[in-house]
């Protein structure tokens, strides 16, 4: 302490002494502020929400994203002759006619896996074949295949970096339906006939046929990287390279193409780096001289697009430039969130990332013209002498984004706020209740006569945590039980019996739980006002963990589940608190009638370990149902 | 007078050369073959021998050495073997992963890809086996042009039951014993600044005799290339210093018609077009093909077997030797195996904290087949030796290892060595797994391109030979040709160093600051106090 300063202190020592009366104002200006936000904490969160909200809507705006560039300066997209070409493309004309006869004579995966492996044994490479089989609940026994890949060993590499091109036998187009992506073999047969030619290759280049759409690919992926999975059989390897870091995936359905299509979304919602999408892009264009999408949509600009969906606007809105731009991100965006936030991946490419592979996959969006196998194998090839150029792994935390258009995206900046936005007001609303729940106010009685404002008196009531936390838990348990039915082979060959019965079992779920002994009176907290606000706090946790890690699963918690757990309150009249409770058992329960959804998603569970099954009945329907028992619960 | 001092000089030449020409010997040999899959093996081979040398003595590094007078052996070689006391000496350079099953083995053993640098030194010295090996990987880096300066204590291992010497060890008064020292860095690239000083050893450098066509744009295209140095002393005869240079190329590669054809002019771009005067001889030997059809121009002078000699000295010039075959080439749908067995090593798991080292073998042979295996690993990746498991066709087979010797590696300073002996089974398919764990390295050790990760070097598996009976030599068993497994490449945990990085690291800083301050609010509660003045007197 500074009692006695020195007696002639220099005017800059006087500005670090202390005012004497600094700590208290201090202190007034410090409660000031926090009784300010207290005060206007509802306002506060209104304001939040609407921001976020808001900021949702918004994102497709072309005034938010941003021109793609290329971040790693060793990339040098574009930068090379090509040699690609018309022998090459004979040369693909003939693999397309030996496997039009393949498909024609209704050969079997191994027979294919056979063809493909003496086809790459006739251009001098390392070729093998590994068979697969797969046990899975939902998909009606196993599924079986054989995959043929090849090495072509780098001149003078080391043998312990690769690239991998790939196409699946089964193209993208309906998600595996039996569609078959013959010109996808083709070019990457082509290839491999192509580019053992060059001594410039400086890592392996492995090519990959994998049988089906994701199955083949994801055993393939498994034995190279050693992963076991309980049900899945695969052979092991017989030839190996290096350390992967990129691949591309070639799909090639129909007869030429008009445009190259990105697809990019991984597993779990994982993206690869931009870098690579943003160098396939740029060759593409600028070798190739083919237009590039998003998916396969094609931008309004082109002429080829489909008219507008906009009939439903007013006819000088339906034409304006400026909502048809909006109109076409905003496809863009909700076709990225339909894959992300369900941990689908849109193509075969998705299977690698978890593996740290950047993958995309280059779909030649089916058209009658005017591109074929002569544009796809420059810009692959030129893809490749790109991929080849890499000095080190992909990084630069290049991996948060949205692409709203081929040329356009948006930085994590410019998206994320909005859902933390969201998930900041329920933080905040929870922690009301909380504190709400430890004070009851007492009316004094007043006079008669007394006009003086009646200033309740607040004393503490006890906050009884644990038996509302064995709520939750309960709650949580009722989910992992849902999803153990889910995902049994008994429910999924009778769904549409069972259904109804497991979403009446669910409803049934908030009358049992709160049977727990709570101590219902008057120096205790309401039960309904200590389970929201543990039920906000831990919601609003879950989004903005999410949102990090799956951006486009956290938006649509944050949409689902936002407005519905703040809103959850008992109400006086008791029909009223009934209607409610319906709406949120349906809202926790009612995904269930979607029967492929459901069948699909436990599907990915299964196969590919996409945990947006588990996610869904162990995160989302206990909250939900949490906030319908709020809604059952007595007023006070 | 100016004449006299000219015939002088001519005069005391002409002593020196004749004086070379009898105690040191060149010799210069190219050897071409013909692989199963299309391509064209060459190895050129320079020796020199240098009659009646023998290597220093390490007890007499501090006294003077004795002078040194070469003709044709290597100067700058000589001054480092004897500055540093190293009686034997190999160092290879190369670039690519040699490929077994295709091109069986190679003329040069050792073909570990990167830089591999082993020698066999005395002791007794009055400065130690490892300081003098230090010494000798810096020369050598500064010669070769290499960056062998990095083999330093963390890659530096003495695996006596893979390496023995070569040549003879000499025994001084018959106490001195000799130390091996081995080190191999598989990130080296080798390129010309390789081949330069490389070329700058041989007596006729690149400008004349078979050297001639060391073409560094046609070499370097190749799709293997090695370089290798080995020095050892033969005894009584002397030092002998081989200078090879291997490469393998593809003549399909650039051939339109898809024929096998090629000639000196299509191999390296040159002929040979006079003869290296230095040299003893000078002969290149082709491989011809088993089948007839195939012309050899010029018609080789001596065919043994398959073996056709040239002799550089006597032909006519400007040489072109070549080889062309009738008809277009097909790759066989199966490669006849030449090695005893091949050999496949991953290192599995994606993850950056553990993994799975992997090794498959598989036995061609219909007997069993002994080898030595050797791993050398920087201390980043660590053993864990109890769950090491072979497993034949599935099942698991313990006695397929045997007599483990294993030097574990201390971080950050000592590398493992681990060496056993493998037994395996006629015709059959074994595995080899051991869980590794990867290493948290300080962030001063990543190294520039950090996102790339760590080269790991090749293991070594040395099949043991059979003698005549069919079972192994039990005590001086006697070691067939190495063969290098392929190199790794091991990610191991890396932060960003990038802009992103030091985003992140500021933001964490931050909120790791202001969580003292918030923490403190929600916690405490600050009121004003007013305290009597009286009181606080």
């Amino acid at each position: 302490m500074d009692n006695n300063p020195p007696p002639n202190p220099s005017p800059w020592l006087r500005l670090f002494r202390r005012n004497p009366n600094a700590t208290t104002t201090r202190l007034r200006r410090r409660q000031a502020t926090v009784s300010f936000f207290t005060r206007r904490l509802s306002q506060i969160i209104v304001a939040l929400l609407a921001v976020g909200y808001f900021w949702l809507l918004i994102l497709p705006s072309p005034r938010l994203g941003r021109g793609t560039y290329i971040d790693e300066n060793a990339l040098q997209p574009g930068q090379v002759n090509t040699y690609w070409n018309w022998g090459d493309v004979h040369a693909a004309d003939v693999y397309l006619e030996q496997l039009e006869l393949l498909r024609d004579s209704n050969a079997t995966s191994h027979q294919r896996a056979q063809f493909l492996m003496n086809e790459f044994a006739k251009l001098g490479l390392s070729p093998a074949t590994q068979k697969y089989s797969f046990q899975s609940s939902s998909n009606h026994g196993s599924i079986n295949g054989a995959n043929a890949y090849a090495i072509l060993a780098s001149p003078r590499g080391p043998r312990n970096e690769a690239m991998v091109i790939s196409a699946s036998w089964l193209s993208r187009i309906g998600e595996g339906d039996g569609t078959l992506n013959l010109r996808g073999v083709s070019t990457v047969l082509a290839l491999a006939r192509f580019l053992k030619n060059y001594s410039l290759w400086a890592k392996d280049i492995v090519f990959v046929i994998g049988d089906g759409y994701l199955d083949g690919m994801h055993a393939w992926l498994n034995a190279y990287h050693g992963v076991k999975q309980s049900n899945l059989e695969a052979e092991p390897l017989e030839l190996t390279s290096g350390v992967i870091w990129t691949a591309l995936n070639i799909d090639y359905p129909g007869h030429s193409f008009s445009h190259l299509g990105l697809f990019f979304e991984g597993l779990n919602g994982r993206l690869p780096n931009q870098d690579l999408m943003n160098s396939v892009q740029h060759i593409a264009r600028y070798t190739g001289q083919v237009p590039v999408t998003v998916y396969d949509h094609l931008e309004w600009r082109d002429p080829s697009a489909q008219p507008s969906e906009l009939t439903f606007l007013p006819s000088p809105l339906c034409h304006h430039p400026e909502i048809k731009e909006f109109a076409y991100r905003a496809k863009n965006i909700l076709r990225h969130i339909g894959y992300q936030a369900r941990g689908r991946a849109s193509g075969v490419h998705g299977l690698y990332h978890q593996f740290r592979i950047d993958a995309v996959t280059v779909f030649a969006v089916p058209a009658i013209g005017p591109h074929g196998f002569h544009a796809l194998g420059r810009i692959v090839e030129s893809s490749l002498r790109t991929m080849n150029n890499l000095l080190e792994r992909l990084h630069a935390s290049f991996f948060f984004f949205i692409l709203t258009t081929p040329d356009q995206f948006m930085k994590i900046g410019s998206y994320l706020p909005s859902a933390i936005l969201i998930s900041v007001a329920m933080m905040f609303r929870g922690l009301r209740c909380w504190v709400d729940a430890g004070w009851r106010p007492d009316h004094p009685h007043s006079k008669k006569g007394d006009h003086s404002p009646r200033i309740p008196v607040w004393s503490r009531r006890s906050r009884p945590v644990l038996h509302v936390f064995a709520m939750m838990l309960m709650t949580h348990l009722c989910g992992v039980v849902l999803f153990l039915i889910v995902r049994s082979s008994f429910f999924l060959y009778r769904q549409k019996l069972l259904t109804p019965l497991i979403v009446l079992a669910v409803s049934l779920v908030p009358f049992v739980v709160p049977k727990i002994y709570y101590p219902f009176h008057q120096g205790v907290a309401p039960a309904w006002l200590l389970l929201k606000a543990l039920n906000l706090c831990f919601a609003s946790t879950v989004i903005s963990t999410i949102t990090v890690l799956n951006f486009s699963l956290a938006a649509l918690l944050a949409v689902a589940l936002g407005l519905p757990l703040l809103l959850a309150q008992p109400s006086k009249s008791t029909p009223l608190s009934w209607f409610k409770y319906i709406l949120y058992t349906l809202l926790a329960s009612g995904w269930l009638f979607l029967f492929q959804e459901v069948r699909d998603a436990i599907w990915q569970w299964e196969i590919l370990s996409v945990w947006f099954a588990p996610f869904f009945c162990l995160v989302y329907t206990p909250l939900v149902i949490q906030a319908g028992i709020v809604c059952i619960l007595p007023h006070s | 007078m100016k004449l006299a001092l000219r015939w002088l000089l001519v005069f005391s030449s002409t002593c020196n050369l004749v004086y070379g020409l009898t105690t040191e010997i060149f010799d210069e040999n190219l050897k071409i073959n013909h692989l199963q899959d299309g391509r064209v093996s060459t190895t050129f081979t320079f020796e020199t021998v240098l009659k009646g040398a023998s290597p220093r003595d390490p007890r007499t590094l501090n006294t003077q050495d004795a002078s040194q007078h070469y003709v044709l052996f290597p100067l700058t070689l000589g001054q480092i073997l004897r500055e540093y006391a190293v009686t034997e000496l190999h160092l290879t350079l190369n670039a690519g992963n040699w490929n077994y099953d295709r091109w069986g083995y190679p003329e040069e053993k050792g073909v570990g890809t990167g830089a591999e640098l082993w020698a066999w030194m005395g002791t007794g010295a009055p400065t130690s086996v490892d300081d003098r090996w230090k010494g000798l990987r810096n020369a050598l880096a500064g010669l070769f042009c290499a960056s062998l300066g990095s083999l330093d204590e963390q890659r530096t291992t003495s695996p006596t039951r893979s390496y023995f010497p070569q040549g003879v060890l000499p025994n001084w008064n018959g106490n001195s014993t000799h130390q091996l020292r081995h080190a191999s860095l598989p990130s080296e690239h080798v390129c010309t600044e390789n081949l330069t000083p490389f070329l700058k050893l041989l007596p006729c450098k690149s400008l004349s005799g078979v050297a001639s066509l060391l073409n560094p744009h046609r070499l370097f295209d190749a799709d293997w290339h090695g370089m290798s140095v080995h020095v050892l002393w033969l005894g009584a005869a002397g030092i002998k210093v081989r200078l090879t240079f291997q490469s393998l190329m593809d003549p399909l590669r650039s051939s339109i018609s898809n024929n096998q054809n090629w000639s000196f002019q299509s191999l390296f771009d040159h002929t040979i077009e006079r003869n290296c005067p230095a040299a003893n001889s000078s002969t290149v030997q082709v491989t011809l093909p088993s089948s007839d059809s195939y012309s050899a121009v010029p018609e080789p002078p001596v065919v043994s077997g398959s073996l056709a000699t040239y002799d550089v000295l006597t032909a006519q010039k400007p040489l072109d030797i070549s080889v062309s075959r009738r008809g277009e080439f097909q790759y066989p749908s199966s490669f006849q195996a030449v090695a005893p067995i091949s050999v496949t090593r991953t290192l599995q798991g994606f993850n950056q904290a553990n993994g799975r080292l992997s090794l498959v073998l598989r036995n061609h042979r219909s007997v069993p087949q002994s080898l030595v295996y050797l791993e050398t690993m920087p201390w980043l990746v660590q053993f864990h030796l109890h769950t090491l498991q072979a497993r034949v066709e599935g099942r698991i087979h313990d006695d397929v290892i045997s007599d483990i010797s294993y030097t574990a590696a201390v971080p950050h300073s000592r590398p493992t060595t681990f060496q056993a002996m493998l037994r395996l089974p006629p015709n059959s398919v074994t595995r080899l797994n051991m869980d590794v764990d990867k290493a948290f390295l300080r962030y001063t050790e990543h190294p520039p391109d950090a996102q790339r990760g760590w080269d790991l070097p090749p293991a070594v598996l040395t099949p043991l030979i059979l003698d005549t009976n069919g079972t192994h030599l039990s005590d001086e068993y006697r070691l067939g040709e190495p063969i290098y497994t392929s190199t790794l490449l091991v990610d191991v945990a890396t932060p960003d160093f990038s802009m992103p990085y030091n985003v992140i690291i500021f933001t964490c800083s931050l909120v790791a600051f202001i969580f003292g301050s918030i923490f403190n609010l929600l916690t405490r509660k600050f009121v004003v106090l007013h305290l009597d003045s009286n009181q606080g007197n």
